[in-house]
């Protein structure tokens, strides 16, 4: 009887206990980022401020950690051997690339058709002039997920808008019915539903201009991309996009990936607004004054030259061009 | 220890808990009215949400402190209106024309609203004195801006903004820098600094009176995307938080929101703007109190108050009532595009490059006698909206 009893009191307290611990983390986050719920309308809550922590930006697929965003041939003709390019160079160890396992499932490769593989390598070749995010333009999807920029999602009960920090790029889920995209656009059209407690979102209407990553991966308007949002803890969502399109690849492939909730006190999202960073890298060689035309280290001078002749299609091409 | 004790003590606990805990995941403030509440017992304002009908910002000062219209008002601006021709062509091939790029067939004309103004407090609903400071930085710049163009024919007609400027040579304030920091149309395209922030594809922000807006709640966040601006549409986080601002020297260019709820009205305040943006002459130290509140399923009321004493003598506010619009037509557009698509300033650089050039080679006009700052409103070939004509106000309102 006593036994009894004291078990009796043991499971309470304990019940007790584990209430009180729960609510306290509960509270904790609420401090910090605001308050929180762990579901909304039944459905897991994905809202918070999110970030992948990864090198998919640099590369989707696995490779070696190398001398520069940019290299060039060094003494011997080696890939390893290979040295930073003049832009890459006054950065020096900031100025790398850092390695990565990749984040391409199965194999690891990308199934281009022989014609879109050519024009990726012909993109990695000009990754300077061509990259979208160099110039500022939306990063489209499945990119704007794991730059190295945080983004807030905001879950509601029949939409979730994410909000990224870079270029004011903004998505929209939709999970009641609207009319279809009028227009192809960078960020496509989102439309979700669940199952379970997993975000099933179909992404489609896009258009050609946004690439994958700074390696050249690339599609074209025939891209549909259909993303698996599953929370895998309170802090991480595991992330998961197929992508599918029948101009570029021989068949679908998939990339997967966790996303890392932004724990710092009082994390907020601030606006990488960068139209007017990157003018005088669109447009200064349009200036009738070059503005930008050196810089002196202690030992090293970087200098900008334009070329004599810069035909005006490539001014043009600067801005629409990505490929 | 009794059973019946403890017991208590664990009732005591979890109560206590269950409290806490509700008062930091649910709203604060419960609604009074029959307003509609998120799932999580939040004011519920989602939706896509415009103002559709056209408001000056500013009452016609016959209105005195009237601040609605009457119907037969109303009726009769609305005749007018429609009568109007709306930003007629000017004469094909002049700098007008070129300048009005956008004629009627591209303004939309939205109807008359009720209301005399969006500015209600002062009550008659005029912007309030400029500081003298801000005074003296735009007779400045006007006296720079007029100086680059007075070797254009605009001057030489007397025309638009140069009404009373002078004609004179290539003035050498052509090799000078802007009294301050341009926000307008320069008559000079050295770069993309002498360009508007229209043109520049950075003119956007906060407050926002017009397009459409999206709002979406999760607990204690409201999220708005503004489409605005001609593809400059942008968004904004607004945390339901006591937390403070943003530390001064951090600067947004959508300013840093903190809101909390007043009863079912969502009050957001709104610091740290940038001092590249220009709302009505305030730069960084605009201050922002904005007011969200749901009149009924349909109409959002959205109210601000603008304050900055180192722009206004007073602070002023406005207010307007937003309709609902169809979610699942979903009319509202999330890219922006200006930015993307800003060949514009590639062919208005390179034009002008190409005019230096010619005229180097002897081949064509100074570049200081071209009019590249006047548009269809400065050169008052613009709107023919009787709203916007004092005249027809006093006409009409008599």
């Amino acid at each position: 009887m006593r036994n009894r009893l004291t078990r009796k009191w043991v499971v309470v307290i304990t019940w007790i206990a584990t209430v009180v611990a729960v609510v306290a983390v509960t509270v904790a986050r609420s401090a910090s980022q605001g308050t929180r719920l762990d579901r909304i309308d039944g459905r897991p809550n994905l809202s918070g401020i999110w970030q992948a922590n990864n090198e998919a930006n640099w590369d989707l697929q696995a490779h070696e950690a190398r001398a520069g965003a940019v290299v060039q041939s060094g003494v011997y003709p080696y890939d390893f051997a290979q040295v930073p390019a003049a832009p890459s160079l006054p950065f020096g160890a900031a100025g790398g690339v850092p390695g990565s396992i990749g984040v391409v499932d199965g194999d690891g490769q990308i199934p281009y058709t022989p014609d879109a593989l050519a024009q990726k390598q012909d993109n990695a070749a000009h990754w300077l002039d061509r990259d979208p995010e160099l110039k500022c333009q939306l990063p489209g999807v499945p990119r704007a997920m794991y730059m190295p920029y945080p983004y807030q999602i905001v879950q509601s009960t029949n939409k979730i808008h994410i909000f990224f920090a870079f270029s004011n790029a903004a998505r929209v889920i939709h999970l009641d019915d609207v009319a279809p995209s009028p227009i192809p656009q960078s960020m496509g059209h989102s439309v979700g539903r669940w199952e379970g407690d997993t975000l099933v979102v179909d992404v489609g209407d896009f258009n050609s201009r946004t690439w994958f990553d700074r390696a050249g991966n690339f599609h074209s308007d025939g891209l549909r991309v259909v993303e698996r949002y599953t929370l895998i803890s309170q802090d991480a969502i595991q992330y998961e996009a197929t992508i599918e399109d029948p101009n570029v690849f021989t068949r679908p492939w998939k990339i997967s990936m966790p996303l890392y909730r932004r724990l710092e006190p009082n994390m907020q999202v601030l606006h990488y607004r960068c139209t007017p960073f990157v003018e005088e890298y669109l447009f200064g060689h349009l200036r009738n004054q070059p503005l930008v035309t050196r810089w002196e280290g202690e030992t090293m001078v970087v200098e900008i030259t334009r070329p004599e002749e810069i035909s005006p299609e490539a001014s043009y091409e600067r801005i629409s061009g990505t490929q | 220890m009794s059973h019946r004790f403890i017991a208590g003590m664990a009732m005591l606990v979890v109560v206590a808990v269950f409290v806490g805990s509700s008062g930091n995941t649910l709203s604060r403030a419960q609604p009074q009215t029959a307003v509609a509440t998120t799932p999580w017992g939040e004011p519920n304002l989602q939706g896509i949400w415009t103002d559709p009908y056209a408001t000056n910002l500013q009452r016609h000062p016959s209105l005195g402190e009237r601040e609605y219209y009457t119907e037969e008002e109303v009726a009769e601006l609305d005749r007018r209106r429609i009568d109007s021709q709306q930003r007629p062509r000017a004469t094909p091939g002049s700098i007008a024309d070129v300048a009005g790029a956008y004629d009627g067939l591209y303004i939309s004309m939205r109807p008359t609203g009720r209301r005399t103004s969006l500015i209600v407090d002062p009550p008659d609903g005029q912007l309030p004195a400029l500081t003298p400071m801000v005074q003296q930085r735009r007779a400045a710049m006007r006296e720079y801006a007029l100086a680059l163009k007075q070797n254009t024919s605009t001057c030489q007609n007397k025309e638009g903004d140069c009404a009373n400027g002078t004609y004179g040579p290539p003035s050498p304030r052509r090799e000078e820098m802007p009294p301050s920091y341009s926000t307008i149309n320069l008559n000079r395209a050295n770069g993309p600094e002498d360009r508007s922030s229209g043109e520049r594809c950075m003119a956007t922000s906060l407050p926002v009176f017009n397009g459409y807006w999206r709002i979406v709640q999760s607990p204690g966040i409201v999220s708005i995307y503004y489409d605005v601006g001609q593809g400059q549409g942008f968004q904004r986080i607004i945390p339901v938080t006591d937390r403070p601002h943003l530390p001064p020297h951090v600067r947004e260019p959508f300013g840093d929101s903190r809101g909390r709820w007043e009863g079912t009205t969502l009050v957001v305040d709104v610091t740290n703007f940038e001092p590249y943006l220009d709302f009505q002459n305030a730069r960084e130290h605009l201050h922002l109190v904005e007011r969200w509140t749901a009149r009924d399923a349909d109409t959002l009321e959205y109210s601000v108050t603008i304050e900055d004493p180192t722009t206004w003598t007073r602070s002023w506010t406005t207010k307007q009532e937003l309709e609902r619009q169809d979610g699942q037509l979903n009319r509202i557009y999330y890219e922006p595009r200006c930015h993307e698509g800003n060949l514009g300033m590639v062919g208005l650089l390179q034009g002008n490059r190409a005019v230096e050039q010619a005229f180097a080679d002897g081949r064509g006009a100074h570049p200081a006698s071209l009019d590249i700052s006047s548009n269809s409103n400065t050169l008052g070939t613009g709107s023919n909206d009787p709203l916007g004509d004092p005249d027809q106000i006093e006409e009409v309102v008599r």
